[in-house]
């Protein structure tokens, strides 16, 4: 496990805790980043790409001045067949986002950093970036401030920087900005950054219209898989969200228990309420597969629900928390007409619930021992 | 059946009493240091709850509300100003009886709870419960359903908090928010993810 990491490795251990190893707390940071990097790409990538489709039926004249000459400047034509054209348009979408998150969060920090004579947490680059991924491209930059504002302060540096925050600061930012800002997250232009452009996602269109909705939409499910559907900034890549997890949990940073459990939990329950649900209620019916590759439980299962600060510390508890984020997306989605997607929802329940997971398997475990050893 | 399953989900997740009404803060923050307190504590609110609120339920029924009297031949008599003495009365005397029962069985709890036990009397979210139920004229199942269902989402409720509580011990927060303060931010952000169950309709 180590040579895979040896190549990002640290030369020095400056800030506790006071470990010496190839891999210490910001070398680990550094391979989170390293792997939502393939996420990250293809979301760039497919957020052009549904800019440029929508631009076709609306007119090239919706797309801002800027992004088109830009296109045209590098020589791609302005159609969302050329990849090119989708990865230049989709960086002109995300960058801002993600600058404008990342330089709030750094100000901040660096404001704690100085009233506590210490350095910035290591944590704050992988929440900043987890929190810009999971937002609609569409999203106004003020809202954005704001939201990774209060991942930074209330979700990391009130609690006194890494390894000290009860719940993930990207969830927390999300939700903040989610119950604040409703009209930024449906509607049209949300989800494909164009305006006017209608662009629901997979999810928005179930809980509006129900599955035939989805069926009738011509999208296949080896598309949700890769990724190709509207959604938020990275996390439209079942796959790619997949493969940045197989790395983390190859290098022993992620917990493969959560995964496996928030795999199951999602699917067991959706196959559960297809199989047994009202068929009336618009939630009910779209197959288990589908609710795996939409919206943005890949991503958040891999990279929100595994954080090691968050989540609970011990094997059993660990695999129940995974099932709890899965069923708990499941009821949101299915249950909530309000709430078209409920994975960050799920995972912020999941972090609040995690200690009183850990504390039940130990008493259980103590009590077993008791049993066996007299 | 499912109709009281949707009541149970709706008083304790939906309609928290401590995360969504915020009732009940002071003993929510007062007891929630520690995990093995918070669920004795919890434990003993979910009992109070689930006994008083169907028996303030039938007191209403039959002494109080306007007509309650009809069986004994006096249907224009109108008690309901009466309501909030009787309720709190009847929580009183059944608060004392889990004092004894507590006080008895697990002295090493009756002592950690301390003022907090007898306090419980005026819990504002064990006397809300029996008023929610009073107003929305629940009937006896229903209103022994809503008091199971709203003191077990008080109980997870606290119990969440106090899991919180004892990571924060390694927190590090600055000068102003030590001890309660960083406490309210984190039952802020507890409210903030049962906010996810708002909209949840289970039919």
């Amino acid at each position: 496990m180590t040579s895979a990491v040896h190549a990002l490795a640290a030369p020095e251990t400056h800030a506790s805790p006071h470990i010496r190893d190839h891999l210490d707390l910001s070398a680990a940071m550094r391979c989170v980043l390293w792997a939502v990097t393939p996420a990250a790409l293809f979301g760039a990538v497919n957020a052009g790409q549904q800019v440029l489709s929508a631009a076709r039926v609306v007119g090239l004249d919706a797309l801002p001045g800027w992004q088109l000459a830009l296109v045209r400047v590098l020589g791609f034509p302005p159609s969302p067949e050329s990849p090119g054209a989708s990865l230049v348009v989709g960086l002109a979408c995300a960058v801002p986002i993600v600058a404008v998150a990342a330089i709030t969060g750094w100000l901040w920090s660096r404001l704690f950093a100085r009233m506590r004579g210490r350095s910035s947490p290591e944590a704050l680059p992988v929440a900043v970036t987890l929190f810009a991924l999971c937002l609609p491209p569409g999203i106004p930059l003020w809202q954005v401030a704001l939201g990774s504002s209060f991942a930074v302060v209330v979700g990391l540096e009130i609690f006194g920087g890494t390894g000290r925050n009860p719940v993930h600061p990207a969830v927390v930012g999300f939700v903040f900005l989610y119950f604040a800002y409703p009209a930024s997250f449906s509607g049209p232009g949300v989800w494909v950054a164009l305006e006017g452009a209608p662009g629901a996602t997979v999810l928005g269109t179930l809980a509006e219209n129900g599955p035939t909705a989805v069926r009738a939409s011509q999208m296949r499910w080896t598309d949700t898989l890769i990724g190709w559907q509207p959604g938020a900034l990275g996390v439209t890549s079942a796959l790619a969200s997949a493969i940045g997890g197989a790395f983390l949990v190859y290098a022993q940073l992620a917990s493969w228990r959560v995964i496996a459990g928030g795999v199951l939990g999602l699917a067991a329950s959706a196959a559960l309420v297809n199989a047994l649900g009202d068929p009336g209620q618009p939630g009910v019916g779209l197959p288990w597969a589908w609710h795996l590759t939409t919206g943005s439980f890949a991503f958040a299962i891999v990279f929100l629900a595994t954080d090691p600060v968050t989540s609970p510390s011990t094997a059993p508890a660990r695999f129940v928390y995974g099932i709890l984020i899965g069923v708990l997306t499941l009821l949101v989605r299915v249950f909530s007409p309000s709430h078209p997607e409920g994975a960050m929802l799920a995972i912020l329940l999941g972090n609040v619930l995690a200690p009183l997971l850990d504390h039940a398997t130990v008493r259980v475990h103590c009590w077993r021992r008791r049993r066996r050893r007299g | 059946m499912s109709h009281y399953v949707q009541l149970f989900v709706q008083a304790a997740f939906v309609e928290n009493l401590a995360l969504s009404f915020f009732l009940g803060m002071c003993m929510f923050l007062a007891v929630s240091s520690r995990i093995s307190t918070a669920l004795g504590f919890g434990a003993t609110v979910m009992i109070v709850q689930t006994l008083t609120v169907p028996l303030n339920q039938l007191i209403n029924t039959w002494l109080l509300r306007p007509g309650a009297w009809a069986w004994a031949g006096l249907p224009e008599l109108d008690l309901s100003y009466l309501g909030l003495i009787s309720y709190i009365g009847v929580i009183a005397a059944f608060v004392q009886i889990v004092e004894m029962t507590v006080d008895r069985f697990f002295p090493a709890l009756f002592r950690a709870l301390g003022i907090y036990l007898p306090l419980l009397t005026v819990n504002c979210a064990i006397l809300g419960g029996t008023l929610f139920m009073v107003e929305r004229q629940y009937t006896f199942g229903e209103a022994a359903v809503y008091g199971a269902g709203s003191g077990f989402g008080w109980a997870l409720a606290i119990c969440a908090m106090a899991g919180l509580r004892e990571k924060l011990a390694y927190a590090d927060p600055p000068e102003g928010l030590r001890g309660l303060g960083l406490s309210f931010v984190v039952a802020g952000l507890i409210s903030l993810g049962f906010m996810g169950f708002a909209g949840i309709d289970l039919r």
